[in-house]
Parts: C-alpha cells; sequence; structure tokens
C-alpha cells in the first residue's frame, strides 16, 4: 500500500517538478499527499458496534455486484443504490482499491441507528458507474466529499471513502412527533394499525381505503396554501418531518466526530486497533458492551435506577468479541475471543471451571451427525455472582430492589443450594442423530363403492423426524425421578417403563418423547432405539477416539457437526431464499465444523472455529460474504 | 388475503394432503356440500411447522388463529342468501377440518362463496371471482375448478408444487336420480348409478386443472 501511494505521488511530484521546476516546492507536494492519505479503517464511525473487516479484497474480484447487492448488509444501506448499471458488473470494475480493508459496520445507540461499510478508492471515475444514483452535495467539512441519494451518503476523503445511512430510533421519532403531536392539542395517537400488522400481515391492503392516503383535493390544497400544510400535517406526516429532521441531526453529528473532531472506532477501541494488525482475511469485533447500554429495556431501567445501571455497565464494559477470520484451501478458521471485564470475568472463570463429564459418551453413537458439549460449574459461578451483584443491589434504595434482593438473601440462606447445584449441575450435551422414520398413525379417507359414500379409518403411518438427544450430569437421579413420578400420577401420559419413563404424543403433539434418569444424568431423546435398546449407553458402539478425547480435552465448550449430511437432510422449507442459495453452495459437499474453547482466564475465553470441506470452493470471497452477512445478522 | 396465502403455505409443505369435495344436488336445485381437508398423514410435520415463528418470511399462523379465521368463514357463510346448516368441524389433533353447509341453489351457493372471498380477501372486480364454477340446469351439471383457486396454483414455483405429489383431491357429485353420462373419462360412476367421483392427484392438479372439469347428464326419471 505504501509502495503504491508512494509511487502515485512520485508521478504527481514529477509533474510539478517539470513545470515549477522547484525541488522545495516537489518535497512540500510529496509531504502534502502523503499526510493527506487516509485508510478506509479510519473512516469507521467510534459509534459502530459491530465491524467486519476483510483484510484481502482481492478474493472478492469474482463477485458479481448483483450477487453483492442481495446480502442483508448491502441491502439495509443502500437499497436503491444498485440498479441495472451493475448488471454484468463484478467488483473489480467497481473502483475499489483493493489494497485496502472493506469494513462493514453496524452501530445502535438510543438515538439512532447506524450502518454502511468503508472501503478504499482507485478509480473515481469507475466508482460513480456504480454509485450513480449519488449526487453531489454540500458539507462544510474541509478535504471531504459529499454525494447523497436518498437517505444513503457517499463521503470521500483522500482515496478512502464511506457509505453511511443513520437513522433515528422509532422510540426516539415517537417521544419527540408525539410531544409535539400532543402539545398541538391533539390527544395521545394510537395506531390502530400496529396490532394488525403485529399479527403477521405485511400490509397489502388498499391505503386509500382505510383512510391513510390523502384525498386528491389535498394536494391541490397544499399547492394553494403551503403554510396550512405545515401547521396542519396529519400524525404521520408530521412523524415524516421529525424522522428526516432528526436523520438530518444526527448525520451530521455523526459525521462531525468522524471528520472535525477526528474521532472514529480506531482512536475509541484499542482492541479493534489490535485486531487490525493481524495478518489474516478477515476479523470481525463486537462490542457487547454496547450492546448491553443500548438494549431497549435497559433505557427504562437506567432512567429509574441510573446508580444501579452505572454500576451494571461497569460490570460489562470491556466486554468485546474480537475474532480473525483465515481462509485455506479447503478450510475456514475462525479465531474468536471473548474479552470481559475482570469482575464478569471472575464469575465467568469460576462458571467454567468445571471438567467434561465422561459419562456423557456412553449415549453418544459414534455414528452421530453433530454433538455438543458444554461444562459449567453453576454452583461456583452462581456463588460468584452473588458475591458480586449483590453488593450492587444493596445500595439501592429503591423497595423493590431492596424487597429482591431480600427474598434473594433468604433463598440463599434457606434453599439446600448443594442439593440444587447436585441436581443440575450446569453441564449439558446433546446430539443430533440424523433424519430416521418414525411410526405414527393417520386418518384415512375411504369410499363406498356402491354410493361413494366417505368413511374414515384409522391407519398406520411412517413421517420423518430429526432425532435428538439432549440430557444433562446430575449427582442426584433421585430428585428428576420424583417429578417425573409425580407426573406420572397426574396424567397418563407419563409411563415409567423398567429403565426410562416415555411421555406420550410430546414431541410436536406427536411422537414420544423417552426420558432416561440414571447412570448420573438425565437424558431426552425422541431415539426410540437408544431408550428401548441402550438405556446404560450404546456401548461398543458409544464415541470414541479422537472426537472423543477432544471432547474430554475441551473446556468450556466442545462440539462439531457433519455440516454435510445434515444440510441435505435439513427440508428446505426451514429456510428462506437467501439462507437457501447460502446452503445451496454448501449442499452436496462433505464438510465438518468443530468448535473448541480454551480455559477461561479472568479476562478472556478463546474459541476455535474450524470449517473443513473436501475440495476448494470455486470462490472463496463469496464464502467470506456469507460469513460478513451472517455475522452481521447475527449482531444486529 | 396473508391469511389465504399462508394458508396455502402450510399446505403445500404437508405434501400429503387429501381433500374431499362433495356436492349433492337434488332435483329441485337445492343441495349440500361439503369440504373435508385431511393433513393426518403430516401431522408431524404440520405440528413442526406451527412451532416455527415465521416460513418463507411469513408469520405462521397459530392453531387460534386458524380456529378463529374458520370460524370467521362460517360466520359470514352462514349470514348468506339461501345457505344454511353451515357446520365446521376441526380436529388440531389430526388436523382434518370439516366443512359443511346446505344450498337452495347452485347460483346462492356460488353467490355466497364469493362475498366471503371478496369480504376476506379485499380481491373485487376480478375475472376470477365472476367465474362460476358451477352451473345446474336440472338435468346437466358442469363442474370446474374456481379460477380464484386457479389464480393462486399458477404462481407457485416448480419445487413447491412438486410438494404436492402424494397429495390427493377427490371430487364427487351425488344426484336423486341416475346418471346417464358424463364427459370426463376418468371419473367413475357408482354402483347405485346416482354418484360421481374424479380422483386426481394434488400436484397434476396444479399443472392442469382441467383434470376435474367435468359434465355430467342426468336421466330425467327420478328415481323410485
Amino acid at each position: 500500500l505504501y509502495f503504491k501511494n508512494y509511487s502515485v505521488h512520485l508521478l504527481k511530484a514529477k509533474h510539478f517538478a517539470l513545470t515549477m521546476k522547484n525541488t522545495i516546492i516537489i518535497l512540500f507536494t510529496f509531504i502534502g499527499f502523503t499526510s493527506f492519505s487516509q485508510h478506509s479503517e479510519e473512516l469507521i464511525p467510534s459509534e459502530a458496534v459491530s465491524v467486519f473487516s476483510i483484510n484481502n479484497i482481492s478474493l472478492l474480484k469474482k463477485i458479481s455486484l448483483d450477487e453483492l447487492v442481495k446480502y442483508e448488509f448491502m441491502q439495509e444501506v443502500q437499497s436503491e443504490l444498485f440498479d441495472g448499471s451493475t448488471s454484468g458488473k463484478t467488483i473489480k470494475d467497481s473502483g475499489l482499491d483493493f489494497d485496502q480493508k472493506l469494513n462493514v459496520y453496524y452501530g445502535k445507540n438510543e438515538l439512532f441507528e447506524l450502518s454502511g461499510f468503508t472501503f478504499g478508492i482507485s478509480n473515481k471515475k469507475q466508482l460513480f458507474t456504480v454509485f450513480d444514483d449519488f449526487e453531489k452535495a454540500k458539507t462544510n467539512i474541509t478535504g471531504v466529499e459529499l454525494y447523497s441519494s436518498y437517505m444513503n451518503h457517499l463521503l470521500i476523503k483522500g482515496n478512502s471513502g464511506i457509505v453511511i445511512r443513520v437513522e433515528p430510533t422509532y422510540e426516539k421519532v415517537s417521544e419527540i412527533t408525539d410531544s409535539i403531536w400532543v402539545a398541538r392539542g391533539n390527544s395521545m395517537f394510537f395506531d390502530e394499525s400496529y396490532n394488525d400488522y403485529e399479527e403477521g400481515d405485511d400490509y397489502d391492503g388498499d391505503y386509500e381505503e382505510e383512510g391513510i392516503v390523502k384525498d386528491e383535493n389535498f394536494e391541490i390544497l397544499d399547492e394553494m396554501n403551503p403554510e396550512n400544510d405545515l401547521l396542519n400535517k396529519n400524525y404521520w406526516e408530521l412523524r415524516d418531518s421529525v424522522t428526516t429532521e432528526l436523520q438530518s441531526l444526527y448525520f451530521n453529528q455523526v459525521l462531525n466526530n468522524l471528520f472535525v473532531k477526528e474521532i472514529n472506532l480506531i482512536k475509541v477501541s484499542p482492541k479493534f486497533t489490535l485486531q487490525l494488525t493481524h495478518p489474516v482475511d478477515g476479523i470481525f469485533y463486537l462490542d457487547n458492551s454496547k450492546n448491553f447500554s443500548n438494549a431497549k429495556g435497559l433505557w427504562h431501567f437506567q432512567t429509574l435506577f441510573p446508580t444501579l445501571y452505572d454500576d451494571m455497565l461497569d460490570l460489562y464494559t470491556g466486554n468485546i468479541m474480537v475474532g480473525d477470520i483465515v481462509l485455506g484451501e479447503s478450510s475456514v478458521d475462525v479465531f474468536m475471543e471473548a474479552n470481559y471485564g475482570s469482575e464478569l470475568g471472575s464469575i465467568y472463570q469460576k462458571l467454567n471451571s468445571a471438567k467434561f463429564d465422561k459419562k456423557v459418551l456412553k449415549y453418544v453413537h459414534k455414528n452421530n451427525t453433530g454433538f455438543f458439549a458444554y461444562n459449567i460449574n453453576l454452583k461456583e459461578g452462581y456463588q460468584r455472582a452473588y458475591d458480586i451483584v449483590i453488593p450492587l443491589l444493596e445500595d439501592e434504595k429503591d423497595p423493590r430492589i431492596s424487597y429482591n434482593v431480600l427474598l434473594a438473601e433468604l433463598l440463599n440462606e434457606y434453599v439446600n443450594t448443594d442439593a440444587l447445584f447436585d441436581t443440575y449441575k450446569g453441564s449439558m450435551f446433546g446430539t443430533f442423530n440424523g433424519v430416521k422414520k418414525v411410526k405414527t398413525t393417520r386418518i384415512e379417507f375411504f369410499y363406498d363403492e356402491e354410493t361413494f359414500e366417505y368413511g374414515e379409518r384409522e391407519v398406520e403411518s411412517e413421517e420423518e423426524m430429526p432425532i435428538f438427544t439432549v440430557g444433562f450430569s446430575t449427582n442426584r437421579n433421585d430428585i428428576p425421578e420424583k417429578v417425573l413420578r409425580h407426573f406420572g400420577r397426574m396424567t397418563s401420559r407419563f409411563k415409567k417403563q423398567e429403565k426410562y419413563w416415555v411421555v406420550e404424543e410430546a414431541v410436536l403433539n406427536s411422537l414420544p418423547l423417552y426420558i432416561i434418569n440414571r447412570n448420573g444424568l438425565v437424558v431426552f431423546t425422541n431415539d426410540e432405539d437408544l431408550a428401548l435398546n441402550h438405556a446404560d449407553g450404546y456401548g461398543k458402539q458409544s464415541l470414541s477416539g479422537k472426537y472423543a478425547k477432544k471432547a474430554q480435552k475441551s473446556k468450556f465448550m466442545y462440539g462439531y457437526f457433519d455440516w454435510g449430511q445434515t444440510l441435505n437432510k435439513l427440508p428446505r422449507e426451514m429456510f428462506n431464499s437467501k439462507q437457501n442459495e447460502i446452503l445451496d453452495a454448501m449442499r452436496g459437499k462433505a464438510g465438518f465444523m468443530e468448535l473448541t474453547s480454551s480455559k477461561t482466564t479472568i479476562s478472556k475465553t478463546d474459541f476455535h472455529l474450524k470449517y473443513t470441506f473436501d475440495g476448494s470452493y470455486d470462490n472463496s470471497g463469496k464464502y467470506l460474504l456469507d460469513l460478513v452477512n451472517s455475522i452481521y445478522v447475527l449482531s444486529k | 388475503m396473508k391469511f389465504i396465502y399462508l394458508g396455502i403455505i402450510l399446505l403445500l409443505f404437508t405434501s400429503c394432503i387429501e381433500i374431499y369435495d362433495d356436492i349433492t344436488i337434488k332435483s329441485d336445485g337445492t343441495g349440500t356440500f361439503k369440504y373435508n381437508i385431511n393433513l393426518s398423514s403430516s401431522k408431524v410435520k404440520v405440528n413442526s411447522i406451527l412451532a416455527l415463528d415465521s416460513l418463507d418470511g411469513k408469520k405462521v399462523p397459530s392453531i387460534k388463529d386458524i380456529q378463529a379465521k374458520i370460524n370467521t368463514y362460517s360466520q359470514k357463510l352462514s349470514e348468506k342468501e339461501g345457505i344454511s346448516n353451515v357446520k365446521i368441524e376441526s380436529n388440531f389433533t389430526d388436523f382434518i377440518v370439516k366443512f359443511q353447509c346446505d344450498f337452495k341453489s347452485i347460483e346462492a351457493l356460488q353467490k355466497a362463496i364469493k362475498e366471503v372471498i371478496i369480504d376476506e380477501s379485499g380481491t373485487k372486480d376480478s375475472k376470477e371471482i365472476d367465474h362460476n364454477w358451477l352451473e345446474w340446469d336440472g338435468i346437466k351439471l358442469v363442474r370446474s375448478i374456481p379460477k380464484i383457486t386457479t389464480q393462486y396454483t399458477e404462481k407457485l414455483k416448480t419445487e413447491d408444487s412438486e410438494l404436492l405429489k402424494n397429495g390427493s383431491y377427490v371430487s364427487i357429485s351425488r344426484f336423486d336420480r341416475n346418471v346417464e353420462k358424463f364427459d370426463n373419462s376418468n371419473a367413475q360412476l357408482s354402483a347405485n348409478k346416482m354418484a360421481v367421483m374424479l380422483r386426481a392427484n394434488a400436484h397434476s392438479l396444479t399443472q392442469n386443472t382441467s383434470l376435474l372439469e367435468n359434465t355430467i347428464y342426468l336421466t330425467n326419471q327420478k328415481k323410485p
């Protein structure tokens, strides 16, 4: 990058030298251009909560722009950005500088939501064949060019650009609109269509019919008397005006921070800055502490209990997840690091101090398709959390909190926590054993040959069903047994068999669920074979060898999944068309996903997710974008 | 309209759907219409769909929503002129819904159904709604598929309609006198010669809606 910039500057310097023939000017010009150079990551707003940064964007050269805009992270930013002008073009033709990083970001606080991406620019002319809907707009910020298209903005500084969309939050717009609306003498507005919408209807009714669209004559009235319109806006028009004003206000705030005060994410987050230096294909950053402070329910909490809110915020400070992505020829490695502050860290450390329960392996068939286990010491975690959280709450004078503190303290004294945590220690496991045909019944229509009169009869049938097993470790099988016996007395659906319990029509109201409560485990499964024939485990058929050893060595979490096999068995209709497109790329290929975790320290836990597959992907860039998209959707 | 769409999606993803469509017409033009939908052979699948929040980007209705909608249709239909004895039985253990009503005339039945569809879906002034799928002149019954339903089947994606390959549609026409002849060579005449049955595969029906078209001619003489 330095070499490229240097070459560009040298050419420009040479031009000056020929015209001005003044070496001092050459020197100053060179210095001026160099100091003006900008990296795309320096344009990421400090308000960003999650960032996905692709270091090696050469991987994306083959991706078509039409394909790119289908991703959620692109659609949110600029649904109207790309039109027919991008047809048949690839990212290579878009004027992007492939020596700079491409950074996709998203952020939300209590005032606004922002999303977009930053990138390097090598050819501005080519860039505007893609951003052809953007028109130049005025800005007072020196050295920055602003282009806008509806609510989307493109800002260029030096050889980097940022596409940004800032939208005020629904709550903030409502708060201001409602206050103006009521101040004008109206009663509190209640959106009657909201409940209908909540019921799941995408609105497809006739707006005019519902009185939302104004009368045809209204437009004439507007033209005749525009002042009248300003004073007599209906609620929705007022809301639109407030939204537009806030959009402009918050957009300018973000710009001011970013370009005038020069506060960007790099300046406020050392973790992010450090992550950017990693020589990998991509990195991601997720600031959970901002997610905590921006959580909707907590705004109310913040108003009622400001001190407690600050204490909780302190507890969450430093809760940042960062990760590296490394693309191999037949593998993708994701190295994640979950960071937290020392107090929260001490809770996690205690919580994650449990060892893998070997008994679990007996109930995991060697041919299973997926397996996970997580090991938690709930007792230790509870005690540590109690020691940290109760003192925070004790200082609050609010009667409700005080009452709850008392309740928690009394429960802690009176409840036999040993029995409680011996029953459920916190460690769990689960397996996915593929799809099997299970017996069920159905009603069949039949017709009398004489009259064609119709009748019904019950016949045996078979349906395909995914087979799952989940369970947890216990030192007290006697306690779950008491609960099961109680249900057995209350309903005939709970039946005790020699080595297991069966609950009739428990799974999807149609199939039995089997509960095996023995050998220090409580196991729930819809696998009849496991309950009937292997209630004490699979014996020689159980998981052993490499994966059993890895599971035993694992700390907090271990899991694997035969993605290729499973995908082929999952019904397509479970996913939307975009998800199916992503999954189609993996269907038919053998792929194996494995997650391991390191020992939890007081400051972090490391995770490693490895996805290996047979053969190489035609387009690893597309795979990378799929990952970006998944993380973007998950982090929203 | 959205509810109808969701209903169709729900039916589609339950490949083993069985539909029973039975109309009895007396010589005076009055009669009984029965329509049963049987999803019991896919009840695990239906239950798993109902357990989802959304499917194909649309919210999945709860059993309570479905029941409420069925009741609305039933109530509205029972209020229509020429329609009486509306009965709906819904069994959400086996997922069977049975509808039945008496009608004064074929015209009254079609008019009532159209009005309810217009009322519930907001569809109006469309050729599909104007279409009469039943015609009765006292000695001849002409049956086809309502165009309002073919409108939906035409929009089905290939992969979606493939799911209906195990489904079946049975259409029965009953009379109080003998059937003389009928046009559709796939139809069967009952042993007592007073009923005609047509069976079609649900998938084939989405590809060719004329499969259930039939003109049935009756004898002049009433059965003693």
